[in-house]
C-alpha cells in the first residue's frame, strides 16, 4: 500500500512541475505578430545594405581572391 | 519515508485537470495575437535580386567526416572537427592549415572558436597558441561533465563560462577555470541537440532544440525554461537567434526549417518545399537576417527569404551530407562542412563584378590564339 502511495507521490510531483511551468509560461506579457513582425521586417530593412552576402562584395576588396601573377609572353 | 509529494487539496487528477486547462489557455493567448502573417506585412519589402553566392573555395585535408566547423573572431580563421580525430585551424584566405590537433576521440561533435566536445561526454578546452612546437593537446582541460554525449558548446559573452547541451536531456553552465557547474536546466525530455546564446544586447537567455521536437528558451542565471515551442514533427537539429534577438530558427529532421517569433511567443514561418524530403541538420542567417541558410542531409544548402517565406537559392557541391553551416563574423562569407570531408567557403560578388568577370571570360573566349595571359583576381 505505501508502495503504491510513493509512486503516485512522484508522478504528482511530475504534474505539480508540470504545472508550475505551464504557470511561468501562461504569465507571459505576448504581443500581437503584426506589432512584433513589423519589427522583424525593420531590423532587415535597417541592415540589408551592410549585409555582404546580401549586397555582394566588389571583387577588388575581396579578402579571400587569389593573388596570381600576370605572365607576358 | 513519508509519501510527501500529496498537498491538501492536490490529487493527480486535480493537477492534471489544472495542466489541461493551462495548456488550452496558452493556445488561446497565442491564437489572439494571430492576427498577420510574417509573409504578409513583408509584402511591401522588395523581393530579393538573384543572388549570386557561389561555392569559391573547397578545403581539404579532413580524413573522415567534417562534423563541425567554426569561424574565429579574427574573420579570416576557421576551425572544423572531424571523425578522423582531428582538430584542424585553417586560414581560410590562402587555404593553409595552421594548426592540427588530435584527439584521442574521433567523435568530436562541436568545436566552437576554442571549446571542443564530443561523445566522450566531456567538453575541453584547448588553447592555441602560434608556437608550433608547443604540444596543444597536452594542454587540454576538461571544463564539461554530462552523464551523457556533449552535443553543443558555446563560450558566454565573458568568455569565463561554457554552456553546453548533452544528450542526457539537460544543458549545463560551467566555470571554465575550475571546472564546476553553475547551474544545469532541467525540461527537454530527450537529447539536447543544439543550443544558441542570445546577442549580448538582449540579455542573458539561450535557446535549445533536441530530440523531443521541442524549442526551449531559458534564463541563464535562474535556470528557469521561459519559453517553449512544440511544432516540429521531428528532432530539432540546430537552433539559432535571429541577429536583434527577438526571434530564433530552428532546423530540423522533418525536413523543415521554421522560425519563432519570442514577442508573440508562436512560430511565424515555416520553411518547407514538397521538393525537400530529407532533414535540416544546421541553419544560420546572414547577418541582416534577411537570408536563412540550411544544410541538409540531401548534400544541399538551401538559402531561405526569412520574410517571404519562399527559396532565394540553393548551394550544390557538397557530395555527402551537410553537417554544419556558419556565416562569417563580418558577413562576408558562408563556411559549410559535410560528410563528404571537405569544407566550402560561399560568397557573393556585387553585379558590377560579375559582369568584369563575364567580360574577361569572353576576351579569353575570343582572343584564344594570342599569347598573353592575363591577370584575374577572383
Amino acid at each position: 500500500m505505501s508502495g503504491k502511495m510513493c509512486s503516485s507521490s512522484s508522478s504528482v510531483i511530475q504534474a505539480q512541475k508540470l504545472v508550475d511551468q505551464l504557470r511561468v509560461e501562461a504569465s507571459m506579457e505576448r504581443f500581437k505578430i503584426s506589432l512584433t513582425a513589423a519589427d522583424l521586417v525593420q531590423y532587415c530593412q535597417e541592415h540589408r545594405r551592410s549585409d555582404p552576402l546580401l549586397t555582394g562584395i566588389a571583387a577588388s576588396s575581396n579578402p579571400f581572391k587569389d593573388k596570381k601573377t600576370c605572365v607576358i609572353l | 519515508m513519508a509519501c510527501q509529494g500529496l498537498q491538501k487539496g492536490e490529487t493527480l487528477e486535480s493537477l492534471k485537470r489544472e495542466s489541461e486547462t493551462l495548456k488550452k489557455k496558452l493556445e488561446e493567448e497565442r491564437n489572439k495575437l494571430n492576427d498577420v502573417e510574417l509573409h504578409q506585412v513583408a509584402e511591401k519589402v522588395e523581393v530579393l535580386s538573384a543572388l549570386s553566392i557561389k561555392t569559391r573555395r573547397v578545403l581539404k585535408g579532413h580524413g573522415n567526416k567534417v562534423l563541425c566547423m567554426d569561424w574565429c573572431k579574427d574573420k579570416r580563421r576557421m576551425v572544423s572537427s572531424s571523425q578522423d580525430g582531428k582538430v584542424i585551424v585553417w586560414d581560410a584566405f590562402t587555404l593553409n592549415k595552421e594548426h592540427g590537433v588530435p584527439l584521442p576521440c574521433t567523435w568530436v561533435l562541436a568545436c566552437a572558436y576554442a571549446p571542443l566536445s564530443g561523445l566522450d561526454n566531456k567538453c575541453s578546452v584547448i588553447p592555441l597558441s602560434l608556437d608550433k612546437n608547443e604540444n596543444l593537446a597536452a594542454k587540454k582541460k576538461s571544463v564539461a561533465m554530462h552523464t551523457n554525449y556533449v552535443s553543443g558548446c558555446s563560450f558566454t559573452n565573458s568568455d569565463m563560462q561554457l554552456l553546453t547541451s548533452s544528450g542526457d536531456g539537460t544543458c549545463a553552465l560551467w566555470d571554465v577555470e575550475s571546472g564546476q557547474l553553475l547551474q544545469s536546466f532541467h525540461g527537454h525530455t530527450a537529447d539536447v541537440l543544439s543550443l544558441d546564446l542570445a546577442p549580448s544586447e538582449t540579455g542573458n537567455t539561450f535557446v535549445s532544440g533536441g530530440c523531443d521536437m521541442k524549442a526551449n528558451v531559458w534564463d541563464m542565471r535562474s535556470g528557469q525554461n521561459i519559453q517553449s515551442f512544440e511544432s516540429h514533427e521531428s528532432d530539432i537539429n540546430c537552433v539559432k537567434y535571429y541577429p536583434s534577438g527577438d526571434a530564433f530558427a530552428s532546423a530540423s529532421d522533418d525536413a523543415t526549417c521554421r522560425f519563432y517569433d519570442l514577442r508573440a511567443d508562436r512560430e511565424v514561418a515555416v520553411y518547407q518545399k514538397d521538393s525537400i524530403i530529407f532533414g535540416a541538420s544546421t541553419c544560420d542567417f546572414s547577418l541582416s537576417g534577411r537570408l536563412l541558410f540550411a544544410g541538409y542531409n540531401d548534400y544541399t544548402i538551401n538559402v531561405w527569404d526569412v520574410l517571404k517565406g519562399t527559396r532565394a537559392t540553393i548551394l550544390f557541391g557538397h557530395e555527402n551530407r551537410v553537417s554544419r553551416v556558419r556565416v562569417s563574423p563580418d558577413g562576408t562569407a558562408l563556411g559549410s562542412a559535410s560528410w563528404d570531408s571537405t569544407l566550402r567557403v560561399s560568397w557573393s560578388f556585387s553585379t558590377g563584378s560579375n559582369y568584369i568577370f563575364r567580360f574577361i571570360k569572353l576576351l579569353f573566349w575570343v582572343n584564344s590564339r594570342l599569347v598573353l595571359e592575363f591577370t584575374v583576381a577572383f
